[in-house]
C-alpha cells in the first residue's frame, strides 16, 4: 500500500509550489478587483 | 499511445509518493474558468447594441448554458466516472474553449444563433463536465477531510467570476478605446467583443491544460499517512458502503437532498439575482435612494467574496460538525437571516450587507458541502456521477429563484419606485422554502443496505 509517507522530490516541492501560485496569483487578482469595487459601498 | 488512450483513467494513477496537494490546484484551475459563467453581464449590454437585440434574447445565452450545465453533469457523469478526471478535464476544456470560439464567429458575423449554439450549448456542456471533473477524485484523494477538499474547488467556481468580471473590462478596454467600463451607457464595438472572446477561450483553454497535466487518481488501496479509516464508521450517517449512481436515485435520501440543494440555491438565488436593485430599494426614500449606483456595485462585490468565501469556510466546517448539522446552520440560521432581512433590513446599511451576506456565503456553502454529503450517504463509488445528477437541483433552482422574487415584485410596482416592504412578500416566501429545505434534511437517512453494492465475489454473481 503506498501512502503520502513516500519522500517527495525536489521537482515536486516546485511543481506544488508553481501550481498553488499560479492558483492564488489569479484568485488574488480577482480578489483585489473585487474589493476595489466593494470598497465603493463604504465610500 | 493515442492522445485519447493516455487520458484514460488507468493512466492517471498517481506514482509513488506523489503529493495528493497537487490536486487541489488542478481542480481549481477548471472551475476558476467555468466559474466565468457568472461574469456575463460584464458584457450584457455591448452584446445588445451590437446584436440589436432584446434583454431577453441575450438572456437566454447565459439561460442555455445553465440548462447545458446541469443536463451534461447529469447525463455524463457516469461517463466522467468511468474515464477519468484526466480525459474529462480535457473534453471540458475543448467544450469551453471551442464555445468561445464559435461564438466569436458568431459576433463577427452577427449570427447571434452561433453564439447560443456556441457558448450556450458547447460551453455549456463543458461548463457541466468541468464542474464534476475532479470532484470524486478530490474526495478519494482526501477521505479524512472531503468538505474542505471539494470546499477548495467548488471556491474555484464563485472566484472565476471575480477574475472574469474586471478582466473583461480591463479588455475590452483594451481592445476598444471608446469603451469606458465606468459609464454605464458606454458598450464595447462588436470587434473588441470577437478580440474578448478568442482572448477567454484560448487563455481558459491553457489555463485547464495545467489541470490536465497535474490530476491523478490514487491508487487502489491508497490512503493519507496516519488516517485510520476506521474513524469513518463512528459516524451514523456516513457510509463505507458504496451505492451506484443508478440504485441512488432510487434511495429517499437522494431526493431528500435534492430539496435541501434546490431550497438552499433558490433562496440564495432570490438575493443574488436582484442584489443591486435591491440595496438601492431598501434605503429609498420620498423616490430617492441613499444608495448610489457605484455602491450597489460595491455591494454586488461584497456578495462574490462571501458566495466565495462560504464555499470554503462552510464546507471544511462540516468535516467537524457533520453534514447534516452543517445544512440545518444554512437552512435554519438562513431562516431566520431571511426574517430579519423583510423586518428590520432597511434600519442600516451595515447591517443589511452583513446578513444578506451571510445568506449568500451559506448559499455558496451549500453547493460546496453537497458532495462531502453525497460521499458520507453513498460511498465513493460513483459519487460524482449521482453528483451530476444532483445538479439538476441546481438548474430547476435557477428558473425558481428569479420566478419568485420578480414574481412578487412585479405585483409591487415598477423598478426604481420600490421601497424595502415591497420584498416583504418575497422574502417571506424564501423563508418558506427554506424551512421545507430544514425538514427535508431533518429526514434524511442511511442508505437501507438493498442499495449497497454487493462486496463479495459470491454476493456480487447473486446481483449480476
Amino acid at each position: 500500500m503506498t501512502t503520502e509517507d513516500t519522500p517527495t522530490t525536489t521537482t515536486s516541492t516546485v511543481r506544488l509550489v508553481l501550481s498553488w501560485l499560479l492558483v492564488t496569483v489569479l484568485l488574488g487578482y480577482g480578489i483585489i478587483q473585487t474589493l476595489i469595487t466593494a470598497a465603493k459601498l463604504f465610500e | 499511445m493515442s492522445l485519447l488512450t493516455a487520458l484514460d483513467r488507468q493512466h492517471t494513477v498517481a506514482p509513488a509518493g506523489y503529493s495528493r496537494w497537487l490536486i487541489p490546484p488542478a481542480a481549481l484551475s477548471v472551475h476558476l474558468c467555468i466559474g466565468q459563467v457568472y461574469a456575463t453581464s460584464v458584457y450584457k449590454n455591448s452584446f445588445i447594441a451590437h446584436f440589436d437585440a432584446s434583454q431577453t434574447a441575450i438572456g437566454i445565452i447565459f439561460s442555455i448554458a445553465i440548462v447545458m450545465l446541469g443536463l451534461s453533469a447529469a447525463v455524463g457523469g457516469t461517463w466522467v466516472e468511468a474515464n477519468g478526471p484526466r480525459k474529462a478535464m480535457f473534453v471540458s476544456a475543448c467544450f469551453w474553449a471551442s464555445g468561445f470560439l464559435v461564438s466569436a464567429l458568431g459576433i463577427a458575423t452577427e449570427q447571434l444563433w452561433l453564439v447560443y449554439a456556441g457558448y450556450g450549448v458547447l460551453g455549456g456542456i463543458g461548463l457541466g463536465i468541468g464542474y464534476i471533473s475532479p470532484v470524486s477524485t478530490l474526495i478519494k484523494w482526501f477521505p479524512d477531510r472531503p468538505g474542505l477538499a471539494t470546499g477548495l474547488a467548488i471556491m474555484g467556481f464563485g472566484g472565476g467570476a471575480l477574475i472574469a468580471s474586471p478582466a473583461s473590462r480591463q479588455l475590452l478596454s483594451l481592445y476598444d478605446s471608446d469603451y469606458d467600463p465606468n459609464v454605464a451607457t458606454s458598450v464595447a464595438s462588436g470587434h473588441a467583443l470577437v478580440l474578448l472572446f478568442l482572448t477567454l477561450g484560448i487563455g481558459y483553454f491553457l489555463i485547464m491544460m495545467f489541470g490536465v497535466a497535474n490530476i491523478r487518481v490514487p491508487a487502489e488501496g491508497w490512503r493519507p499517512a496516519g488516517w485510520d479509516p476506521s474513524s469513518v464508521r463512528e459516524k451514523r450517517l456516513v457510509t463505507t458502503a458504496n451505492v451506484s449512481a443508478a440504485n441512488a436515485i432510487r434511495t429517499k435520501a437522494f431526493w431528500l437532498l435534492w430539496v435541501v440543494l434546490f431550497c438552499n440555491v433558490t433562496a440564495g438565488i432570490g438575493i443574488l439575482e436582484q442584489a443591486s436593485p435591491m440595496i438601492q430599494d431598501f434605503f429609498r426614500s420620498d423616490g430617492v435612494s441613499t444608495v448610489s449606483v457605484a455602491a450597489a456595485g460595491g455591494f454586488v462585490g461584497v456578495l462574490s467574496l462571501f458566495n466565495m468565501a462560504g464555499r470554503f469556510a462552510w464546507s471544511s466546517t462540516s468535516d467537524l460538525i457533520g453534514r447534516k448539522p452543517i445544512y440545518m446552520v444554512y437552512l435554519g440560521v438562513g431562516m431566520a437571516l431571511y426574517l430579519l432581512l423583510a423586518l428590520v433590513g432597511d434600519v442600516a446599511t451595515a447591517l443589511f450587507v452583513l446578513m444578506a451576506g451571510l445568506i449568500i456565503s451559506f448559499y455558496g456553502g451549500g453547493f460546496a458541502t453537497v458532495p462531502a454529503y453525497l460521499r458520507d450517504l453513498f460511498g465513493t463509488y460513483q459519487v460524482g456521477a449521482i453528483h451530476g445528477r444532483l445538479l439538476t437541483a441546481w438548474s430547476a433552482a435557477g428558473v425558481a429563484g428569479p420566478l419568485i422574487v420578480n414574481g412578487f415584485l412585479d405585483q409591487q410596482g415598477k423598478p426604481g419606485t420600490l421601497t424595502s416592504s415591497a420584498y416583504q412578500p418575497a422574502l417571506l416566501t424564501m423563508v418558506g422554502v427554506l424551512a421545507v429545505g430544514f425538514v427535508a434534511n431533518l429526514l434524511i437517512r442511511p442508505v437501507p443496505s438493498a442499495y449497497h453494492e454487493p462486496t463479495t465475489p459470491a454476493a456480487k454473481e447473486a446481483a449480476a
